[in-house]
């Protein structure tokens, strides 16, 4: 009797290793087989990907990667190459510019890319067609008038002036991009979530609050791509995200927190460091009581110690900015001294500006960390106020989630608080692309935070904008940056270094200036 | 000795009998209440004269020292922002203590409403009243709440109103439960009969006869209470920065766990310890005020 449940135990024993190891076997096949699926990580959901009506960097990760553009940048750099146009050229006078287009590109829903999708895609987010939830129309399309269709594969653009960024504008994540213009009118409203372009991916699904995934274009005109699909996964907490890619559930991730760096590195992964295109900034809400005071403006920003914020609270990982520009782009002026950290002179001025013992106020903040601030938005917040705290100041601060951020600062007199936390991701490498976000015109589009406004400012950007010459422009942006400095409408808190980190079997990846990641190139290796 | 008037209870003992001292030598026999005891006294002192103990400002950046480890200037270490741990955690008890009592406070007499009126007048309004209750009691408390805090906006004020909202329930049952038992005692009637008014009969005679059931439960839901603080605080529903709330530290050092553990371990332990201590010390009090238990 022994023996017998003893051979009854041996062969139930050796029936399950033999499944166990069947299992295992089929798994090992179907990996080989199966489809190279590459899971990025980022902080959370993309508002949208419709580029017409977004304006985040979350949403231009995977947009970059569904549409094509007219002309694309350079993997590296934001010079300018051929993509959806072949070859381009201006009038004499800079007010016209015709486009030659690709011939036999086919967009995701098997309509033909031709003069036509290009009329439709840029007409839609032009007067009178705009309107006022399309936040990057009147940024990226300037002074177009109107486009025209000259032949199935030519279109010309028609400018009210000569606008000197006009061609990197054409290269720029949000509102650029072409899209189908059947799948537009198929879906309507519901083209944000159903998104249909010609670029190297083709949307599959979005699980809101979890995953976006993406197939690949196996006709994509530049090629098929290496991966199959690819999938952006959303996860909120830094820390989640640095396990996770350690665990290698995610292949690759955004939004590097400065103190999981040594870890992550120590752990074998490879961190991407480069000088970032972007800025923190704390920006004062400039057209209502308190801080419509320049006086009180200027004892804040002598009140932080911006110095610290860059040193510790970022770790290093991030540059004292002078102004609003990196220094790294064209217009940035290096004799800019903006206000130091003095809390002694932050008193005084508190005192001349009649808050002699001291100011109640409130700082407004979002709760996810950003690609301009990797900490997250609560704890630069929470930095800001102990410093505050030292001149007297006392902030309070109220916290909305990423989504419902925007909804708070987008009125022209915002309630809730007195000044907020924000920053700006670069999108052109083109100075106006930082600089007008300080025009009164951009009040309207909520681009301008602050609500900030300076009629001289106006005119600067308007010169830059219209010189053709790089030194003319220079001039006028030196001039702009000098007023700014003085009116302190922002404190520039830092430009972080943008950081992106992925394991080492991942290849050809790289995160391009303007924050985001191509992956048309990226393989992972076996 | 033998002159004394002796109350039936006290008879075969033949000492003068005194309730309060009863229960005093019942509690001291039970080390561990007397242990939990002593910490909260301990915590109550640290709260009420934190100014003097804490060793910094609890609110006092340092950004060149932040994230150290434990040290003997910083005994517990410092914070993202370079804050002392140790002045943080004494200041924190202040607004853990507070949220419990007043939490408790609020939901005791709210509960004792709804429950003695419910239990008294029975019938359609104790339906009513319960159901109602019943309703609330379906849902985990701590969801409640924050949906609670959702609709009331952030803040410790808020949150104390939450916490005290979802714990309604489980003091109305308990008094509804003692009113029913004791409102058909002689001494009920006795002071029906000489002309007392409902208001008179409940709260002069009855519930001082249902105090000892709520007088451990509130002990232990003051423990609950600050756990649901601590867990609001870690949403970030709670109390918000600078102040120092142990739930809230454990959320902002959430990210730090890698690099800089002593940021959550500390905060942890505080709850972990606080809330055990709230425990004990209401099962001792059970102990001590259970008539089955005596003898």
């Amino acid at each position: 009797m022994l023996s017998r449940s003893k051979f009854t135990l041996f062969t139930v024993a050796l029936l399950i290793m033999a499944l166990a190891l069947a299992g295992c076997g089929g798994k090992a096949d179907n990996k080989q087989a199966a489809e190279k699926v590459f899971v990025f990580a980022q902080g959370s959901d993309p508002r949208g990907l419709d580029p017409a009506f977004v304006d985040d960097g979350e949403s231009a990760n995977p947009i970059v990667n569904i549409y094509d553009t007219l002309v694309r940048y350079k993997s590296g750099s934001t010079e300018i190459e051929p993509a959806l146009a072949t070859e381009w050229t201006p009038s004499p006078d800079g007010k016209e510019w015709t486009f030659k287009l690709r011939q036999n590109v086919k967009f995701h829903d098997g309509t033909p890319f031709n003069a036509d999708a290009v009329v439709y895609s840029v007409s839609r987010q032009l007067p009178p067609q705009r309107t006022d939830d399309m936040p990057y129309a009147s940024f990226t399309f300037g002074p177009v008038q109107k486009v025209e269709k000259v032949d199935d594969y030519t279109v010309k653009f028609i400018l009210s002036d000569p606008y000197a960024p006009f061609l990197a504008n054409l290269a720029m994540a949000l509102a650029a991009p072409i899209v189908s213009p059947a799948a537009v009118e198929k879906y309507g409203k519901d083209f944000i979530d159903n998104p249909v372009g010609t670029g190297p991916f083709k949307f599959a699904e979005w699980k809101k609050g979890q995953q976006i995934e993406l197939v690949a274009n196996k006709e994509y005109w530049g090629g098929a791509p290496k991966l199959d699909k690819l999938v952006y996964k959303f996860v909120k907490e830094n820390s989640v995200r640095a396990s996770e890619l350690r665990t290698g559930a995610v292949q690759a991730m955004n939004g590097v927190d400065p103190n999981d760096v040594k870890m992550l590195e120590d752990a074998g992964v490879k961190v991407i460091k480069n000088p970032g295109m972007n800025i923190n900034y704390l920006a004062f809400f400039s057209n209502k009581k308190p801080f419509d005071n320049p006086k009180l403006r200027e004892a804040v920003s002598h009140a932080i110690n911006r110095q610290n914020l860059v040193e510790f609270l970022y770790q290093g990982l991030a540059e004292l900015p002078n102004g609003v520009l990196p220094s790294f782009m064209p217009g940035y002026d290096k004799t800019l001294a903006p206000y130091d950290y003095n809390p002694e002179k932050a008193k005084q001025l508190l005192a001349e500006a009649g808050y002699p013992n001291g100011l109640k106020t409130t700082l407004l903040t979002y709760s996810t960390v950003r690609p301009y601030n990797p900490v997250g938005g609560d704890k630069l917040a929470a930095a800001i106020q102990a410093d505050l705290r030292k001149v007297g100041i006392e902030a309070e601060i109220k916290t909305y989630p990423w989504k419902e951020y925007k909804e708070i600062y987008t009125p022209e007199i915002v309630k809730e608080g007195d000044m907020m936390l924000y920053g700006w991701i670069g999108d052109n490498g083109d100075p106006d692309n930082f600089l007008s976000l300080l025009e009164t015109k951009e009040i309207k589009s909520t681009l301008n935070t602050g609500k900030y406004s300076n009629k001289k400012v106006d005119e600067l950007l308007v010169k830059g904008r219209t010189a053709q010459a790089m030194e003319e422009r220079n001039a006028a942006y030196s001039e702009l940056q000098k007023i700014v400095e003085k009116d302190a409408p922002w404190v520039f808190l830092s430009h972080s270094k943008d950081m992106a980190a992925y394991n080492s079997n991942v290849e050809g990846m790289d995160l391009h200036p303007t924050g985001v990641i191509f992956f048309r190139d990226v393989d992972i290796k076996k | 000795m033998s002159d004394t008037v002796t109350s039936p209870a006290g008879a075969g003992a033949g000492v003068q009998y005194s309730p309060a001292a009863d229960f005093w030598k019942r509690l001291k026999k039970n080390k561990l209440a007397m242990v939990s005891l002593a910490f909260l006294l301990l915590l109550v002192f640290l709260a009420l004269f934190a100014g003097m103990v804490a060793p910094y400002d609890p609110y006092e950046g340092n950004m060149p020292m932040s994230l150290k480890g434990p040290s003997a200037d910083h005994l517990l270490g410092t914070d993202e922002l370079g804050r002392d741990i140790l002045s943080r955690i004494i200041y924190g008890t202040q607004i853990s203590l507070r949220v419990g009592i007043i939490a408790v406070s609020i939901a005791l007499m709210a509960g004792m409403f709804f429950g003695s009126v419910a239990g008294y007048y029975g019938g359609r309004i104790d339906n009513l009243i319960m159901r109602f209750m019943d309703i609330m009691l379906a849902f985990p408390s701590l969801l409640l709440a924050i949906a609670f805090m959702m609709v009331l906006g952030k803040g410790i004020e808020n949150a104390i109103i939450a916490i005290a909202i979802v714990s309604v329930p489980e003091y109305a049952r308990i008094v509804r439960g003692s009113v029913l038992s004791v409102k058909e005692n002689e001494y009920v009637q006795a002071a029906r009969t000489i002309g007392c008014n409902d208001g008179q009969i409940i709260f002069r005679h009855i519930l001082p006869n249902v105090m000892a059931p709520l007088i451990v439960r509130s002990t232990l839901g003051i423990s609950a209470a600050i756990l649901e603080t601590a867990a609001l605080g870690f949403l970030g529903l709670g109390v918000q920065p600078p102040y120092a709330e142990w739930g809230t530290m454990l959320g902002s050092g959430r990210g730090y766990l890698f690099n800089a553990p002593h940021l959550v371990t500390f905060p942890g332990i505080a709850i972990t310890l606080t809330v055990m201590a709230f425990n004990l010390f209401g099962d001792g009090l059970r102990d001590a005020l259970d008539p089955r238990l005596r003898r």
